[in-house]
């Protein structure tokens, strides 16, 4: 039996589509209702849909021997695991955004706030990439306020179309990492249910390879 | 921001990541641990004991433990102190002074309560017991092969049977780096990489140093391979540099004294593991088994590690966690054993009694039967009862001299 956590949302769907596509027969996932661990015996599959931030979690842990989770959340929990497919699919940047006229001047601000819900990102950016004292402030949502009202400088967030950034009079000032959909696996399972695990990450790659070709090169 | 505890609210409770062991958990473990002690002996390792408080600078001077997962005290003259981090570095230490005119090879072991701040969780504690030994002086391959069968019979010994050992070596990851010409700090970003399996990253690195085709590939094929001799042979046709050949060689002679401890079927080769290079200078390996996420078993050559305290001494050695390896056993219900009682004595009155009940219960117990006492005056219907009510199999009650000796049993 395989257990792979899912991150509520659009992503799960998007991951139980690729699984399908890839031959695995997911339609114990698929039932709408508020159980929290969908069992297929029949398959030897078991999902359990969680927050995305305790993804890692459950994976680390061993609790899930398989997760498929943002990077962004990969990066902030910084959890041991093997990061092992791109999926390519949720994808989008984490940035430090601000005022356009910080543009190209982001350097000369010293101990700098920065707001974000992303602290971890933040702190090994600043201070790990950068090599520079910044004061952190954790902020649960609407990140975009900080920097217009005063309370941080600039902001650490997630970038998809930019839209909400340039509705606030904003911009995208340092681009710090791409953000995409990735399949995680526990670094026991790995080893101890190969036999299983190998083939479903080889028959994922393979149908998105198939999924890429099919899409021609516009990307 | 967290809840308010008010002074003394916390005598109930015990902190994050330590727990306490009741009886029947207790005493497995106890058996355990013995079964260790006995197979290291034998194995001609000898144990040690360190203390529990050591000064800061002894794990933190190698740069080898970060400050952050330390526990820290102060003594009375304001100098750092921490507590017992692993028990490599504490063994280095005594090699390198207490030890300093011992000639080599030393064979160390140790069983003791490691601590860690910030692990938790999963099975993992800041409190935890490992097993484990050390091997310095020596740094053949055999000496490396004895490490890992060592490591494998420790834990068949305690009843992990569903086993897999994987062995990686850092040379051989040090070696292509240098044929690469790619520097100290980039190399350590990539090995994380590897390390994380995290293919998607190591392409974008391979374009960032303009790798060749065929080393790109090599690249990816390092998180991508584990086998054991067909890994090995794909990756000595790739590489050129003699540090990266010597390593595979390495392994692949681990494999032939493996093969001959009869160990084969337990070994898979992992040359994508690659965890603290700057600690590791030859083979690397872990355990696995199932039901527990983390590694039951880690080891490997580390031969800068004694060298830190002035002697230059090449070390190999592993550690078992047996908390882990427990809460692995339990999960594959692998029934711990009850502590059964066996006898329970009780006496009335009588002038003598409690002198006879006292010295039979010595004859017993020097005869290994776990025998009880009544503390409580209790009479021959009472100590039925007690004796039903705890599965104790033997009861005696002694009433009178003559009649002593008559055991009563339950059954």
């Amino acid at each position: 039996m395989i257990t792979i956590a899912l991150s509520k949302g659009r992503l799960a769907d998007q991951a139980l589509d690729l699984l399908e596509a890839a031959g695995y027969d997911c339609s114990a996932a698929r039932e709408k209702s508020r159980r929290l661990i969908l069992e297929d015996e029949k398959a030897g599959l078991r999902f359990i849909m969680a927050k995305p931030a305790d993804v890692p979690t459950y994976v680390e842990y061993g609790a899930a021997d398989i997760g498929v989770v943002g990077k962004d959340t990969l990066l902030e929990e910084g959890r041991q695991l093997y990061e092992v497919i791109d999926l390519g699919f949720g994808a989008c940047q984490m940035c430090v955004c601000g005022p356009a006229s910080l543009k190209g001047k982001l350097d000369q601000i010293p101990n700098k706030r920065v707001a974000s819900k992303y602290p971890n990102i933040t702190r090994s950016y600043f201070e790990g990439t950068k090599r520079e004292s910044v004061e952190i402030i954790k902020l649960h949502g609407s990140v975009e306020l900080a920097p217009l009202i005063g309370l941080a400088e600039v902001i650490v967030d997630i970038v998809e179309s930019g839209r909400t950034l340039r509705e606030n009079g904003l911009d995208v000032l340092e681009v710090i990492a791409d953000i995409s959909a990735r399949v995680i696996v526990n670094r026991v399972s790995m080893k101890m249910k190969a036999q299983t695990i190998m083939p479903m990450l080889d028959a994922l790659r393979a149908e998105l390879a198939r999924q890429k070709q099919k899409e021609g090169p516009a990307e | 921001m967290g809840r308010r505890f008010r002074m003394g609210n916390y005598r109930f409770h015990t902190p994050d990541g330590v727990s306490d062991m009741l009886p029947e958990e207790c005493r497995t473990k106890r058996e355990l641990e013995q079964k260790l002690r006995t197979l290291f002996s034998l194995s001609g390792y000898q144990e040690i004991e360190t203390p529990g408080i050591e000064f800061f600078d002894v794990f933190a001077s190698g740069d080898f433990v970060s400050q952050e997962n330390l526990y820290k005290l102060c003594d009375q003259e304001g100098r750092i102190l921490s507590l017992r981090y692993d028990g490599t570095v504490p063994a280095a230490r005594l090699a390198a002074t207490l030890f300093k005119d011992t000639p080599p090879p030393l064979r160390l072991s140790y069983v003791e309560n490691m601590y860690r701040f910030r692990e938790s969780g999963g099975g993992r504690q800041r409190e935890f017991c490992q097993a484990g030994i050390e091997l310095l002086g020596l740094s053949s391959t055999q000496a490396d092969a004895e490490v890992i069968a060592l490591a494998i019979s420790s834990a068949l010994e305690i009843g992990v049977t569903d086993l897999q050992i994987s062995i990686g070596q850092s040379e051989f990851f040090k070696g292509l780096m240098e044929e690469w010409n790619i520097p100290a700090e980039d190399a350590g970003e990539i090995s994380r990489h590897i390390d994380q399996k995290d293919t998607v990253a190591l392409e974008k690195a391979a374009d960032r140093y303009g790798l060749s085709s065929a080393a790109k590939e090599t690249l990816l094929l390092i998180p991508a391979l584990f086998g054991t001799y067909d890994t090995l042979e794909i990756f000595d046709n790739r590489v050129e540099n003699p540090r990266s050949k010597e390593a595979l060689r390495n392994v692949r002679e681990i494999l032939d004294i493996l093969d001959d401890y009869g160990y084969t079927k337990y070994v898979t080769v992992d040359l994508g593991m690659l965890r603290s290079l700057d600690y590791y200078t030859g083979m690397i390996f872990k355990g696995f088994t199932y039901e527990v996420g983390f590694p039951i078993i880690s080891g490997g050559r580390y031969d800068r590690v004694v060298s830190v305290f002035g002697r230059d001494l090449a070390a190999v050695g592993f550690s078992l966690s047996l908390n882990l390896c427990m809460t692995a056993l339990r999960r594959q219900d692998k029934e711990f054993a009850q502590v059964p009682i066996d006898t329970v004595i009780g006496y009335s009155d009588k002038p003598g009694m409690r002198r006879l009940a006292l010295s039979m219960a010595k004859d017993l117990r020097s005869e290994g039967l776990i025998t009880l006492v009544d503390c409580e005056g209790m009479n021959e219907e009472d100590l039925r009862l007690f004796a039903e009510s705890r599965d104790i199999e033997q009861m005696v009650f002694l009433d009178d001299e003559d009649c002593g000796c008559e055991e009563e049993d339950e059954k």
